[in-house]
């Protein structure tokens, strides 16, 4: 089994006196699809931004490829590059068109020249169904185009792990799909990718490890069929339990 | 045309009077604008750094601004100018009234154009920082490209209609002896014995200032087309 890519440790996260995160323990090998499920407030989000310190841990410790990224001497900005990553909003820069969103960082934090970041850029947006809106502003776009937009941004830089933070809330429902097509692609691709979700039916189908989080810690993981269909822990069975009612009401 | 009108005509629309001190007066003005445009250089640029110093976050840049920029405000701008021109000799530093003129309102100018960019920055969703950050973007790096270029189209409103204010307060450096249109024309006009320099006066503030609301509402205009 090969070593994992990113690597959680004791991972503790307050705000004040509130504990967030109590002690998450994640490991995620290359090219994994983990698929992150639990109630609200239960440290998803925070546990995900954690992981390229757009928050930063209590304690613990967040390991990238062999570094500890949590250590004072970290070098931040680079470990970046190398953990891309989707926002629930998409997050795109609004006065710049779909290129210039995908280029900026390979231009201003790679320093590629303009020629060399817009052949990358236009791949990423192709690889993500786009390449046709390269011009579009982000106002000009559906929300599931966005969204593919913020994909290929993350992924020209060629990231070793992929976050994904609730990549779909967002979006109208028949939106929804597009997005979660091009990250099956993308899986199917190679690319490792934690993704924090609500929607069970793809957790379901296409993740290789399913995990529940509740209170702050890891309560329960395993491969979609173990935590879906033959769930532990009680709680896990009945966060469960109204998306596998659903389905058996409504077979697909 | 009746004695009234005829009266008038003479009191502020004395062709003779204006012929005689509109040279004065036009010295004035490039005074005016020799002021006004280095108060716009200084001001918005020292808003600036200033929201950008507010906007790291940290206390100890934060506050002070704050203070400054609250202060600042509160006073009349007469009162800075005097303060400045009256003051700060007695510190053994005796100022130009060009230059205390130009201190005073740039001072002025930086307070509320800080204001103005802070408002821009803090109106932008917090996930603009994030996602510019977790590509690898420094601070700096993603206020350069990410932050500041829609912050400053947010902040071209308000900044346009304070620029316009502050640098018709050019007006206010007559008090300390500037040689601005202002000064210019109401010397003029006490050696005239008439007040025509100052329908002359009137008439190249308009020249100046019409022009400046013209490029100010062309902005303003341009800025939310694009928004």
């Amino acid at each position: 089994m090969s070593a994992p890519i990113l690597e959680l440790v004791g991972l503790k996260k307050s705000y004040g006196s509130q504990e967030v995160l109590r002690g998450v323990e994640l490991r995620v090998r290359p090219a994994e699809l983990v698929c992150v499920i639990g109630p609200s407030g239960s440290g998803k989000s925070t546990m995900l931004r954690c992981c390229n310190r757009l928050e930063e841990p209590s304690s613990g410790q967040v390991v990238v490829d062999g570094q500890d990224i949590t250590r004072p001497d970290t070098d931040i900005n680079r470990v970046r590059q190398s953990v891309g990553m989707v926002f629930q909003h998409f997050n795109l820069y609004p006065h710049l068109s779909a290129l210039e969103n995908v280029t900026l960082a390979l231009r201003r934090v790679q320093k590629k020249d303009r020629a060399q970041a817009e052949a990358i850029a236009r791949d990423a947006l192709t690889q993500v169904g786009l390449g046709h809106k390269a011009d579009a502003f982000p106002a000009q776009l559906s929300g599931g185009q966005q969204q593919r937009v913020g994909i290929a941004r993350a992924i020209a830089l060629k990231p070793k792990v992929m976050l994904f933070d609730e990549p779909t809330s967002a979006l109208d429902p028949e939106l929804v799909d597009e997005v979660l097509r091009v990250m099956r692609a993308l899986r199917e691709g190679g690319m490792t990718m934690l993704v924090v979700t609500h929607e069970m039916a793809f957790a379901h189908a296409v993740a290789d490890r399913v995990v529940f989080m509740d209170g702050g810690v890891v309560a329960e993981q395993g491969t979609p069929a173990e935590v879906f269909e033959n769930p532990r822990e009680a709680r896990t069975r009945s966060f469960i339990g109204r998306y596998m009612d659903a389905k058996s009401a409504s077979p697909a | 045309m009746n004695e009234a009108n005829s009266g008038f005509l003479f009191t502020f629309f004395n062709p003779a009077v204006a012929a005689q001190y509109w040279h004065e007066i036009a010295r004035g003005m490039v005074v005016t604008i020799g002021v006004g445009a280095a108060t716009v250089v200084t001001g918005v640029a020292a808003g600036l750094v200033l929201a950008l110093a507010r906007a790291t976050g940290r206390a100890w840049l934060r506050l002070p601004v704050v203070l400054f920029s609250d202060i600042t405000r509160s006073l009349p701008p007469l009162v800075i100018i005097i303060l400045l021109y009256f003051g700060l000799p007695a510190l053994g530093m005796p100022l130009s009234s060009f230059t205390s003129t130009w201190l005073s309102l740039s001072l002025v100018l930086a307070a509320y154009a800080q204001e103005s960019i802070w408002a821009g920055l803090s109106s932008l969703p917090k996930g603009q920082m994030e996602a510019a950050r977790s590509t690898g973007l420094g601070w700096w790096q993603a206020m350069r490209w990410v932050l500041l270029p829609q912050a400053l189209r947010r902040a071209v409103p308000p900044l346009t209609n304070r620029v316009i204010a502050t640098t018709k307060n050019t007006a206010l450096g007559s008090v300390v002896a500037l040689s601005e249109i202002l000064s210019t024309a109401q010397a003029s006009a006490a050696v005239a014995g008439n007040p025509t320099p100052l329908t002359v006066g009137a008439f190249l503030y308009l020249l100046v200032f019409l022009p400046l609301v013209f490029v100010a509402r062309t902005l303003e205009h341009r800025s939310s087309n694009r928004n």
